[in-house]
């Protein structure tokens, strides 16, 4: 496997232009959607099928250093979880992982059964009920295996989306947030950049200037799978009692009392 | 504030998971009988054999009717996985098929007198099938405990109460065909109606275990769904229809029934217990998908 590839989101840096959900759209021709009104710039409330990159606008009384409102951005995307929770539910093997350590879906494999939808902690993947199949960020699969970044970050104009290797982009977020705390950003923290961490760590990490929870992220989001080895010894307990259970019922009357 | 997205498996795919618990559990029922004392449950063995076939003709066409692009119904197949359920599901479904076709067969051909003793292979293929019975009833619940939906992600005995409803409601649809067809055999009753109880006591059993799981998680997002199971939108097709209606009643049912062997005692018995392991399953899957 080539050294892992990731986009590092600096959210202190984004200042809500979209021009990242624009260059997704474009690039990936995502095509045209009826807007959600969300009551803020917030376009749309969630990630669709047509919607990879997301910049979400929250405000957060007394998230600032001096205990103001703070207005917070944050411009979202699929996380490429390096243990991740479609990829493992996929029954067709639809879903891969590149090389780069990125997630896909292959979309002339993938035949809708929508388990992955379900199975993503972070709710990122959609249906598309035109094509029938699921449909994410595709980290630009074609650009980067064409020594491009993402359109997304390509586009950024403030380095708020940072694209390259993972090592390398862990080592400047943690120096960013020493910096931010320095300024007073006491719940400056990164989100997903450890990889001993939850999912085995994030591919697309992200900085945040508030608590996970502040953005709709789950604190510790838990690996669907983690549940498989509990709830199938569960079932054969189950079926253990049915079986003895069948035998009580058929045995008990099988020697005769014949009524 | 909750930003996961919902499957959106629509009804249809509820009548799936009933019909394959309900299939499952009928051919294990028809198979443990017929290892125990063919002669004697010779209308148990064939009516659970035949009732699995004919219970999970539907299935593949619902699963493959469900599917975005259903021309690639072949793709479940060409992979598999094992940490993914729905894979799992998709090879015991075909190898149940395979199973329950055989032994129906085998079953047609002795009432039909072209053979004479085909108790050897009916034994092998019900034993097999057996096992993927099982496994065909318990697969959906341990499935919908292995994504991030918050009432589910929880719950870990729901592969445990989907395996309790199959036999349940495998052992009540059978007394109910056994009643209709008016045999006369009292003991291969009593045997069923004996079973029916006892899936019933394990199903509401894992029905305890799955909601003391998800309150003892603690987490917030999966507390609040099950607050919409048990007191939100939900709770009377819960309580009422799925626990009290589906599963409680006809269990204070089936054991006076036990004493009293009543035909229509039974009849209603098994009625109740087919509504309710229906709702016990559609309720979750609803609740679940909210």
């Amino acid at each position: 496997m080539a050294r892992t590839l990731a986009m590092f989101t600096d959210t202190s840096l984004c200042i809500g232009c979209r021009a990242c959900q624009v260059a997704c759209k474009q690039w990936n021709e995502l095509g045209l959607e009826q807007p959600d009104w969300t009551g803020t710039y917030q376009n749309h409330t969630h990630f669709t099928d047509k919607t990879f990159r997301l910049v979400r606008f929250i405000e957060e009384p007394g998230a600032k250093p001096n205990g103001d409102l703070a207005w917070l951005l944050m411009s979202d995307v699929c996380k490429h979880c390096a243990d991740a929770g479609c990829l493992n539910a996929c029954p067709t093997g639809a879903i891969y992982r590149t090389e780069h350590g990125t997630v896909n879906i292959n979309q002339d494999v993938c035949n809708g059964c929508r388990y992955c939808i379900s199975a993503c902690p972070f709710g990122v993947v959609s249906f598309n009920e035109t094509t029938g199949t699921a449909k994410k960020c595709t980290f630009c699969n074609d650009r980067i295996h064409n020594g491009l970044g993402p359109a997304c970050a390509k586009a950024c104009p403030t380095e708020s989306i940072q694209f390259g290797f993972r090592d390398e982009l862990v080592a400047r977020a943690n120096k960013r947030v020493e910096t931010l705390k320095g300024m007073g950003f006491k719940n400056a923290q990164l989100y997903g950049a450890d990889s001993g961490g939850f999912l085995g760590g994030l591919n697309a990490f992200f900085l945040l200037l508030a608590k996970p929870a502040t953005y709709g992220l789950p604190d510790n989001p838990k690996l669907p799978q983690k549940n498989l080895l509990a709830d199938s010894l569960l079932s054969i307990g189950s079926a253990l009692l049915v079986g003895i259970g069948a035998l009580v019922a058929f045995r008990g009357r099988g020697a005769g009392k014949g009524d | 504030m909750s930003l996961l997205q919902s499957p959106h498996w629509p009804f249809l795919i509820d009548v799936y998971f009933f019909l394959g618990g309900l299939a499952g559990g009928a051919f294990v029922i028809a198979t443990v009988a017929n290892l125990l004392d063919a002669a004697r449950y010779r209308s148990v063995v064939r009516v659970g054999y035949y009732l699995a076939l004919v219970a999970l003709l539907p299935c593949p066409i619902i699963l493959i009717v469900d599917l975005g692009v259903p021309a690639r119904f072949m793709n479940m197949v060409l992979s598999f996985n094992p940490l993914s359920p729905m894979s799992m599901g998709a090879w015991a479904l075909l190898g149940f098929s395979a199973c329950a076709f055989f032994a129906a067969l085998f079953t047609f051909l002795e009432d039909a007198g072209r053979a004479r003793n085909l108790s050897g292979p009916k034994v092998i293929v019900g034993v097999i099938g057996g096992f993927f019975g099982f496994f065909l009833a318990a697969y959906p619940g341990v499935l919908i405990g292995a994504t991030a939906r918050p009432l589910w992600i929880e719950g870990h005995a729901l592969g445990a109460l989907f395996l309790a409803v199959g036999a349940s409601t495998g052992a009540a649809a059978i007394a109910l065909i056994l009643l209709a067809v008016g045999r006369r055999a009292r003991h291969e009753i009593a045997a069923v109606r004996a079973m029916t109880v006892l899936a019933l006591l394990i199903q509401l059993l894992s029905v305890a275990i799955f909601l003391a799981s998800v309150q003892m998680s603690g987490r917030p997002a999966s507390v609040a769904a099950l607050d919409g199971l048990t007191s939100g939108r939900f709770k009377m097709m819960f309580w009422v229809g799925a626990i009290s209606v589906g599963s409680v009643l006809p269990l204070a049912l089936g054991l006076v029934d036990l004493r009293r062997r009543s035909a229509a005692l039974t009849a209603l018995t098994s009625v109740l217990v087919l509504v309710g392991g229906f709702l016990v399953k559609y309720v979750i899957m609803a609740a679940g998908q909210a």
